[in-house]
């Protein structure tokens, strides 16, 4: 752009600019005059959290929602606001995560879904209370995680759909209280025998893998009275499974259940056959764009 | 006879110096049902073992005229000295019999006419001979112990046949228990449990321990899960009546009130006992879980009365102490176990959900925490909503979501998503 006309762009630029700073500042001087525990702040086209002004002493807080802004990271100072039980990023550009973040003494639910993490830092699993933690539609993987991630004991819900998963650790069978897990749309290969004895399971979401067998001990999970939903649609599961499948998921947990399965299914983990391949396409995904 | 009293005991005991306890058991009939029974019995103590001799020279007391004069330079009836150089035996010496007839108790050989000659109980030794029989050294002033026809002294006689305390290790002079395969000095022998000296009382061997009749018999109660009187000490075999923490025979105990004998329900009121028809009469609450009267703060709840801390979740039985329940078919649960058994969780604060109810995508919402999964705007009945991993997402969120994972989005639910309306 130039002459004139990049001028009054410039002015509309910085009117904009203008009324962006202002409304971020009327969510904070509200919070602030009020007391109010939990801010605000999603689509405000943020950028970075120096944006917010003080928002690092308003330790108070209990609640902060930053979801669809622009951030690509997150100081280390977010531990100041250590009453913080929510904090919501879903839709942001966040590349890296501080390591502080989970000292958060008080944090029982982070939404971190659909940013572009394809790494988490170090002591991520320390957090003390956590229980739902949404990390959909980021570039991770199993080689992504911290070694303490699967000792986060206190989380019922663990969304990690739309990620670059190609195994679940058998470590995943720590986390006994889990009631929710979802892996939709990664590119796994198996499923770990541990997810069989999570009793309080209530979704196993699965959908759009490369899974082609399910572990006999799945046949332990409670469909009736713990009213546990399998979703298994789109993965290259062999033909008997495909079958109960057309019907129905309780008509294939009926069928992993039978003696009939259990043979199929160790005969089929002797040959070892070789892993269906890759189809989801991720080239589109925005997580994957770069700055 | 001069022998000593230890030479005396020698004669009647396997070891002269011992009380073996272990010897009187079979006369006892106490506590069949552990591995023995050992009983302490006890003889009259001992008199002192220890020898000495009057004089430790022939010169002393203890030499006789006959020495004297066999040492003296005076040309007595002792001239031949050379025949004492000879050896008893020999027919030749028999000339000087008051001399040459002294042989050394030891060494069996005569005596110089000068040399210093040991008498002790009518034996006479030379003074090189009359040394302990371990260590061949003089017996230190003059003490020495004999066993068995040997002289020791009090050291090597310690080493050699004194027994050691059991307990504090040191040599046992005078009386010996012997007990539990080990001696004791006589207070030395304690019951394990209470610390009682045993050496009179008799013990009983109870898991390899040696106990007193009273530390045994709890010991035993306790062995077989039951309590032992407070007051006669015997087992309570039915149940006890517990009065100031203590486990009692009921029988013990008269009703306050009406002076019944009692029984194991009788109830404690402000440390005196009653009857349960009399305390009924005082109409005191009682706990309905432990059905003892009430003193204190009383939970009232279910229509009947409770002990603080007896009021319970029926699921994990911990107190609820003042904090919230939640009331079932005539039963009381903690919140946790409310929602396990019967309830819903809120998905958002985990909360038992009081009041109304959202339910929605195999869910259930609080009132206040019904709300689109991403932008966590509020939403109510009539809010149209979409879903991604059985999460709510508002019309506003889902359009701001990438068209390629729409797309999929769509794929997964195989028709385009219906607007889902909650249920
Ligand atoms: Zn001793
Ligand atoms: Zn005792
Ligand atoms: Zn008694
Ligand atoms: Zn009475
Ligand atoms: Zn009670
Ligand atoms: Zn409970
Ligand atoms: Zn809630
Ligand atoms: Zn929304």
């Amino acid at each position: 752009m130039s002459g004139g006309k990049g001028g009054a762009c410039n002015g509309c630029a910085n009117l904009l600019d203008f009324n962006k700073t202002a409304k971020i500042r009327k969510v904070i001087d509200d919070a602030r005059e009020k007391g109010s525990t939990e801010i605000d702040l999603k689509e405000k086209n943020i950028h970075r959290f120096e944006e917010i002004p003080g928002i690092f002493n308003m330790e108070w807080i209990t609640g902060l929602s930053l979801a669809h802004n622009n951030l690509k990271t997150v100081p280390a100072s977010i531990s100041n606001l250590y009453n913080l039980e929510y904090l919501n990023m879903y839709n942001n550009h966040l590349e890296e995560l501080p390591s502080t973040i989970s000292t958060l003494p008080k944090l029982k639910i982070l939404i971190l879904a659909m940013n572009r993490l394809s790494v988490l830092p170090r002591g991520f699993g320390g957090f003390a209370v956590l229980e739902v933690l949404d990390l959909s539609y980021n570039n991770l993987n199993e080689a992504s995680l911290p070694n303490n991630f699967w000792s986060m004991t206190t989380l019922r819900a663990l969304y990690l759909s739309d990620n670059d998963f190609e195994t679940i650790p058998s470590e995943v069978g720590n986390l006994t209280d889990i009631q929710i897990l979802s892996f939709r749309e990664n590119d796994v290969v198996s499923i770990p025998r541990e997810i069989g004895s999570f009793g309080r399971l209530r979704e196993l979401h699965l959908q759009g893998n490369r899974l082609t067998l399910i572990p006999p001990e799945l046949g332990q999970l409670d469909l009736v009275t713990q009213r546990c939903i399998i979703r298994l649609e789109n993965n290259p599961w062999i033909q008997p499974i495909a079958d109960q499948l057309e019907v129905g998921v309780s008509h294939v947990i009926d069928f992993i259940r039978t003696d009939q399965y259990r043979y199929i299914y160790e005969k089929q983990l002797q040959q070892g056959t070789t892993a269906p391949p890759k189809t989801n396409d991720k080239s589109k995904k925005i997580s994957r764009r770069t700055s | 006879m001069e022998s000593s009293p230890f030479h005396k005991q020698h004669q009647e005991t396997a070891h002269p110096l011992y009380e073996n306890l272990e010897s009187a058991l079979a006369n006892l009939s106490i506590e069949s049902e552990y591995d023995v029974a050992e009983y302490g019995v006890l003889g009259p103590p001992v008199p002192p073992r220890r020898n000495q001799i009057r004089a430790s020279t022939p010169n002393g007391s203890l030499s006789s005229g006959s020495l004297r004069e066999s040492g003296s330079s005076g040309g007595g009836g002792i001239p031949d000295i050379p025949v004492l150089a000879t050896p008893v035996n020999d027919p030749s010496s028999s000339i000087v019999m008051s001399l040459s007839s002294m042989i050394c108790h030891r060494c069996n050989e005569g005596f110089e006419p000068h040399e210093k000659i040991v008498k002790s109980h009518g034996e006479t030794w030379h003074q090189q001979c009359f040394v302990c029989a371990q260590c061949f050294k003089p017996f230190p002033d003059g003490i020495f112990y004999e066993f068995e026809g040997r002289k020791y002294c009090e050291h090597d006689f310690h080493v050699l046949y004194a027994p050691s305390c059991g307990k504090c290790n040191e040599f046992i002079i005078g009386r010996v228990i012997k007990a539990m395969n080990k001696s004791w000095h006589p207070h030395c022998f304690c019951c394990e449990i209470c610390n009682q000296c045993l050496s009179d009382s008799g013990f009983i061997k109870n898991a390899n321990r040696a106990l007193c009749h009273d530390c045994n018999a709890r010991e035993k109660a306790a062995a077989i899960g039951k309590h032992i009187c407070y007051k006669c000490h015997g087992i309570i075999d039915d149940k006890p009546l517990k009065w100031r923490n203590e486990p009692f025979h009921a029988y013990h105990f008269n009703c306050t009130t009406c002076s019944a004998e009692l029984t194991s329900d009788a109830r404690e009121l402000k440390g005196d006992l009653y009857c349960l028809r009399c305390h009924d009469k005082m109409g005191i609450p009682i706990c309905g879980a432990c059905r003892r009267p009430i003193e204190e703060r009383v939970v009232t709840a279910l229509g009947k009365h409770f002990h603080v801390e007896h009021f319970v979740c029926a699921k994990c039985e911990k107190p609820f102490m003042g904090h919230k329940h939640f009331e079932k078919k005539g039963l009381a649960y903690c919140e946790t176990h409310y929602h396990q058994l019967f309830g819903n969780l809120c998905y958002t604060c985990n909360k038992v959900i009081e009041g109304d109810v959202f339910t929605a995508l195999e869910k259930a919402w609080c009132v206040n925490h019904f709300a689109c999964s991403i932008c966590n705007d509020k939403m109510n009945q009539k809010t149209k909503f979409y879903e991604l991993d059985l999460k709510p997402v508002c019309k506003r969120c889902y359009e701001k979501l990438p068209s390629e994972l729409r797309k999929r989005i769509q794929k997964l639910h195989k028709i385009p998503p219906k607007k889902q309306q909650m249920t």
